[in-house]
């Protein structure tokens, strides 16, 4: 979250998309309520169905899955065309200014620089226009045509309410109230939030959706202001922190993976720290070095020397374009690739795309490692033909299966103490509540003792990496049993010399002076203690930032992009949305988004961009500097747009024996996977008031839908795809309407997670039928938004 | 010759009369302990209150079936004929003992007639709703609410009516207790109150 | 001070939190959900299982709602199951006006459910006792608030003295109503002399669409049961007593005339 979870009740408007809440938030909600109750804000819930939070929403509007960028892009346009942006903000805050290359264009469903047969863009053309000295060219008035401003305007002067309603199967009436109330935040005073989740990532155009997200923020001048921003609800109670610690495809603290082709430390670094475009940027990604450099002292310690690039070599390396996120290596190991895997707290089986896909990859291993609270679908992975019955024929006999299954019983998050981070960006310090039960071990205990006899393995035998795996520090007072606390300070990072706890980022210096595990949480164990543990429940801006509570990253700073609160002289845009205040000589308040003494005409706003500025249009994702509609890669409908660039041109399809793709004369409905606030994905079905709150797997069916084909509430229904089925009673419902779309009924099928084939309650896997397509940037997988058939059994 | 006496009640008789009233009182008491909780008290005397929550309704149920048994074998002798609808026309003289204008009494005598009906429509109506009143997780709410308000009116009524022949067969009429224990009464008893039923057993 | 629950129904998202928070402090056992075409897989209150989130659902001129609204034992002040009940100390009206259970001293009867306008007393097919929500007295005593309103996440649930919640629910009330649901009101059964639990209702003048009964009342039947009836039949039995004594001493027994025999 770009704010945080207390900060909605600040708002004036709330936008719920792709996202209920209600239903998989409901804590976290309460502010959502408190600002409907406290500042009458208005609750605006656009989803397929009429769910839980469209059941206390102000209005709501049905839309088609995967159609998420056409409504937004239409709010562009309506604000644009009613001149309802906040102007100030966006000549000030934004690149709307900046000039484009002539040669930019976006034409039938292409930006230019498309290259048909290696399905990618050459991103030439979508530099900005440089001048001498490698500065963007502004202009000022935003009257260029060749403006960012003026070339956003031009690309979604399309996106009318009738096309959306075209696109989306909403009423267009229905979409300009809802887009004038959400528009109506554009004027100083007023602020709107928007509030997503998976419902916005599980697509293959997801990071282009949620980039349309912030340039209607920005054009509104909702970004960095209390009661604002774009906010993602995090689905773990520390996904937040995994992402942070660098789990997807990332090193921690969002550094870049180390490539083959950046052959030296210095290589690395000087390709991987960006050079500031204007000439106020401060630029706060030019410090990766600092940071970069004191990640690789807390890998190596004292073998991490200048000399050795501080130990550069010894990290594995990705090929130039090589790509190790979720999608990859299991196709990967599809293709047998891969000998062995582990796991730890991730269920593979149930919650990958395409089921029997995974099962097939899985069966490919040599040796499979999981570590679990419970006996998952995936430990349980070789004996699914025997438990999946009629879900997976052509997977092969137990007896046919080869891999060694290894299970580690691990402790539960109630069981050890540590840290969540939270939507919020909030560390919060909790104490193991109840000892691990039997054999179970906390995770760090696994990895210690794994990690420590492979290294005596490899010291005994040798290997390719020894150098690695000996080099690494391991200094616990405990080595087979680290502390977390212990981790948790080689976290944030120390003064290698004097040993002192750094009290923060600033702290950090590139010549190996310090050590820090993620440069985004040094300052949350400082010498001062643990910051995570705190509980302070003081508001002195009274804006529910409560600074002393828990330790937020970075630098406990609970809104970002404050400074852009506050117009170029550091005036707030309004009294009563500035979370930090410029008094002369120093930003008070929050923590300030730059720095805390610098004049306000000093630095750009956003200061994390080598811009200065906020982004409408960006060269760095796949598929196109501006976010453009395309459909989900299986459609019931062309795209009107441009049907000949129909889905995204750049989306990951993977092409293997296991990943067909559907059509709308076989599959005509378009399935949507939701989660049920009862259960928490597939673990609640293992424990007792879960699994018997909500203990039956079953499919909503629009009304009309199961009237068409005779089914009654409570019928047996199976829901096929191009990759498998599932069968389950159907909840026939008017809470999915049928939608019009190009002129045809579109009907979604609903279908809700958790279930599997072990656990107290079990039912059919979702994923069953889900596709193998992947955003190009993320690497997620379209899990709504596909195509499926429904037959009554 | 006063010591003759008269097969009034065969065995079967009292013995199915017997019993249903010492279910009628256990049924009454236990009813009355679950009636108000100033007679809860009562529930004390037999067993306390769950158990008489539980043995009430099978109280009850037997005093049904013992009833069955005596309706089986009197309903036909039960029957009003135009004897007795005179004699009902003239109660109030029975009650003062006045006999001149009344119709001799077959072996019931009208008011036995009547009391007979009483307690069984009662006692037919105190099963139905007893048995909604019994199992109230079954019943519909407006079959409940008519139960609860059947139950007490039919044992009122039914209460009021045993207490008027138990005062009869007591006090006001000396020699019916006897017959309903040892089974016979003097031929004069016979004669005195049911004249006509003498007679049909070749009395004088 | 007489305590009360308010449940804003506008504020409920039908998390079912209040639902484990009950269980769980109750000590009670889950038991598997039904499917039936709703979310709400517990189609009803049990024995064990006293509180009750009901999922309604509505399409009124093609505008969906679905009013979740928590159902439990409402506390009357004038409480019909009391009213119905034989068993002295086995229903207890608390000085602070909870409506509570007392198993020790119930004997299962059953007519706390007959007595009930809200259909909340559920008998024990084990124990032979009935049970219900005890608004968490254990916890009212100790000064905490009851499991369910700790737990619930949005704060469609609030706890304190009557007087605060009336308030509170008026001030409610005059909000949903500026915000347009111009028939939000209050829902507190002054039939039955009000009741320690209250709802906001967006339409108020429709409790049906929640699930609650239109004009609670404790039922006419048990009324006149428990009140004229008892009084009538007790006066009947007096009568015929003392008319019966009265019979006797103007009249004596009928004698039988032995002399007319030979």
């Amino acid at each position: 979250m770009t704010n945080g979870w207390c900060d909605i009740a600040n708002t004036d408007v709330v936008l719920v998309m792709g996202g209920n809440p209600a239903e998989n938030h409901p804590v976290g909600f309460r502010f959502v309520m408190e600002a409907k109750r406290k500042r009458k804000a208005k609750l605006i819930c656009v989803d397929p169905r009429f769910n839980r939070t469209a059941a206390v929403s102000d209005s709501y509007v049905p839309l088609r899955a995967g159609t998420d960028i056409a409504f937004l892009g239409g709010l562009i346009h309506y604000a644009i065309s009613n001149d309802l942006c906040h102007m100030d903000y966006v000549r000030t805050h934004t690149n709307a200014p900046f000039l484009l290359r002539e040669d930019f264009a976006f034409n039938e469903g292409h930006f230019s620089g498309w290259n048909e047969e290696t399905k990618s863009y050459d991103k030439t053309s979508w530099q900005y226009d440089l001048d001498g000295s490698g500065y963007a060219k502004v202009d000022a008035t935003l009257e260029n045509p060749r403006s960012v401003y003026q070339s956003m305007k031009r690309h979604y002067s399309r996106y009318t309410a009738e096309k959306v309603a075209e696109i989306c199967g909403c009423a267009a009436e229905d979409f300009t109230k809802a887009a004038a109330v959400i528009c109506s935040t554009g004027r100083p005073g007023r602020v709107g939030t928007i509030l997503y989740a998976l419902g916005w990532t599980h697509h293959s155009h997801s990071v282009q959706l949620i980039h349309t997200a912030a340039m209607l923020q920005l054009l509104l001048g909702n970004i960095g202001l209390p009661g604002g921003g774009v906010n993602a609800q995090r689905g773990h109670a520390n996904i937040q922190g995994s992402t942070d610690m660098g789990a997807w495809n990332m090193l921690p603290g969002y550094l870049r993976m180390p490539r083959a082709h950046w052959g030296s430390f210095d290589a690395y670094l000087k390709a991987t720290t960006p050079k500031p475009l204007r000439p106020n940027s401060m630029n706060y990604w030019g410090n990766t070095p600092k940071f970069a450099t004191s990640l690789m002292k807390s890998y190596y310690g004292a073998a991490a020397k200048k000399e050795n690039g501080f130990g550069y070599d010894w990290l594995p390396k990705l090929g130039e374009t090589e790509n190790q996120s979720w999608g990859f290596f299991f196709d990967r190991m599809h293709r047998k690739e891969m000998r062995g895997f582990m796991t730890f707290g991730m269920n593979p089986v149930a919650n990958g795309p395409n089921t029997e896909k995974m099962l097939e990859s899985l069966a490919n291993l040599d040796w499979l490692v999981v570590v679990e609270n419970f006996e998952t679908e995936t430990a349980a992975f070789w004996n699914a033909k025997k438990l999946g019955e009629k879900y997976y024929p052509k997977f092969v006999d137990p007896k046919q299966i080869q891999t060694e299954v290894i299970v580690l019983p691990a402790a539960c998050f109630a069981e050890k103490d540590g840290s969540f981070v939270n939507s919020s960006r909030w560390l919060q310090w909790k104490k193991a509540a109840v000892p691990p039960p039997g054999l179970a071990k906390p995770d760090q205990e696994i990895i210690a003792r794994i990690f420590l006899a492979v290294r005596a393995l490899y010291e005994k035998e040798g290997g390719k990496g020894k150098d690695s795996l000996m080099a690494m520090e391991w200094n616990y007072a405990q080595p087979l049993t680290p502390s977390l606390e212990e981790v948790a300070r080689e976290i944030n990072g120390r003064d290698v010399v004097t040993g002192a706890q750094l009290p923060g980022f600033a702290a950090l210096k590139d010549d190996g002076g310090t050590s820090c595990g993620n440069w985004i949480y040094s300052g949350s164990w400082t010498e001062a203690g643990n910051q995570m543990a705190r509980r302070g429940q003081e508001d002195p801006t009274g804006l529910g930032l409560f600074p002393n509570y828990a330790w937020s990253w970075p630098a406990n700073r609970r809104i970002l992009y404050n400074r852009a609160s506050n117009d170029a002289d550091g005036k707030p845009w309004s009294e009563a949305h500035a979370s930090i205040r410029w008094n002369g000589s120093r930003w008070t308040g929050d923590t300030p988004d730059t720095k805390a003494d610098s004049d306000p005409h000093e630095y750009g706003a956003f200061i994390m961009l080598p811009e200065g500025v906020a982004k409408f249009y960006t060269n760095e994702l796949v598929e196109g500097p501006f976010p453009e509609h395309y459909e989900p890669m299986e459609s019931p409908v062309k795209n009107v747009l441009h049907p000949n660039a129909s889905g995204n041109p750049c989306a990951v399809v993977m092409a293997g024996s296991a990943d067909a793709l559907g059509t709308p004369d076989k599959y005509p409905y378009v399935a949507i996977t939701y989660r049920l606030t009862e259960h928490f994905h597939y673990w609640t079905k293992h424990i007792a008031s879960g699994s018997e709150l909500q203990s039956n797997f079953f499919v909503e069916l629009p009304e009309g839908l199961a009237t068409e084909k005779g089914i009654k509430g409570g019928d047996v229904v199976r829901v096929s795809s191009a990759r498998g089925s599932v069968e389950g009673p159907a909840m026939v419902t008017r809470r999915m309407r049928p939608l019009t779309v190009s002129g045809r009924t579109v009907y979604h099928v609903g279908i809700p997670i958790h279930w599997g084939f072990v656990g107290r309650v079990r039912g059919p896997l979702v994923n069953n039928l889900t596709p193998s397509v992947f955003d190009p940037n993320s690497g997620t997988p379209e899990y709504k938004g596909f195509l499926v058939n429904v037959e009554k059994l | 010759m006063t010591t003759k006496s008269i097969e009034r009640f065969s065995f079967a008789e009292r013995a199915s009369h017997w019993t249903s009233a010492l279910c009628f009182l256990y049924a009454a008491f236990t009813g009355l302990a679950l009636w108000s909780p100033r007679l809860f008290w009562l529930s004390g005397v037999f067993g306390g209150g769950e158990t008489v929550r539980a043995w009430h309704p099978w109280g009850g149920l037997f005093f049904f079936l013992a009833l069955g048994v005596m309706f089986r074998r009197w309903a036909r002798q039960m029957q009003l004929d135009e004897d007795d609808q005179v004699w009902l026309a003239k109660s109030h003289l029975y009650a003062q003992h006045i006999e001149a204008g009344i119709p001799e009494s077959g072996r019931f005598n009208a008011g036995q007639k009547m009391m007979f009906w009483l307690q069984s429509a009662s006692a037919f109506f105190l099963l139905l709703s007893g048995v909604v009143i019994w199992f109230p997780e079954f019943a519909p709410r407006p079959l409940r609410l008519g139960a609860i308000l059947l139950h007490p009116v039919c044992a009122a009524v039914s209460m009021g009516g045993i207490m008027v022949h138990f005062y009869m067969s007591t006090m006001a009429v000396p020699g019916s207790m006897g017959a309903m224990v040892r089974g016979t009464v003097s031929a004069g008893w016979a004669r005195s109150h049911h004249g006509k039923w003498f007679r049909e057993m070749g009395g004088r | 001070m007489t305590v009360a629950k308010l449940i804003d129904t506008s504020l409920c998202i039908g998390c079912k939190a209040c639902e484990v928070a009950c269980q769980e402090w109750n000590d009670q056992e889950f038991t598997l959900g039904v499917f039936n075409n709703t979310y709400q897989t517990q189609p009803d209150l049990t024995s064990n299982f006293w509180n009750l989130i009901k999922f309604n659902e509505h399409v009124d001129d093609g505008v969906n709602s679905w009013l979740m609204a928590k159902y439990q034992c409402m506390h009357c002040a004038d409480a019909g199951c009391l009213k119905a009940c034989p068993a002295p100390g086995a229903i207890v009206q608390l000085p602070n006006g909870i409506v509570d259970f007392n198993q020790d001293n119930c004997i299962g009867c059953g007519y706390c459910i007959t007595g009930c306008p809200f259909d909340v007393p559920r008998l024990s097919s084990v124990t032979k006792k009935v049970y219900k929500c005890s608004l968490c007295s254990d916890r009212v005593a100790a000064g905490m608030t009851p499991a369910c309103i700790r737990t619930c996440p949005t704060n469609c649930l609030t706890f304190g003295s009557r007087t605060d919640m009336v308030q509170l629910a008026t001030a409610r009330t005059a909000e949903l109503k500026e915000d347009g649901f111009k028939d939000a009101g209050i829902y507190d059964g002054p039939g039955v002399g009000g009741t320690n639990v209250l709802y906001v209702l967006k339409h108020a003048s429709e409790p049906e669409k929640y699930g609650l009964p239109k004009d609670p009342r404790i039922p006419w039947a048990v009324s006149l049961w428990k009140g004229p009836l008892k009084w009538v039949a007790n006066a009947a039995f007096l009568g015929t007593a003392v008319g019966a004594m009265l019979h006797y001493l103007k009249f004596g027994p009928k004698e039988t005339h032995d002399d007319e025999i030979h």
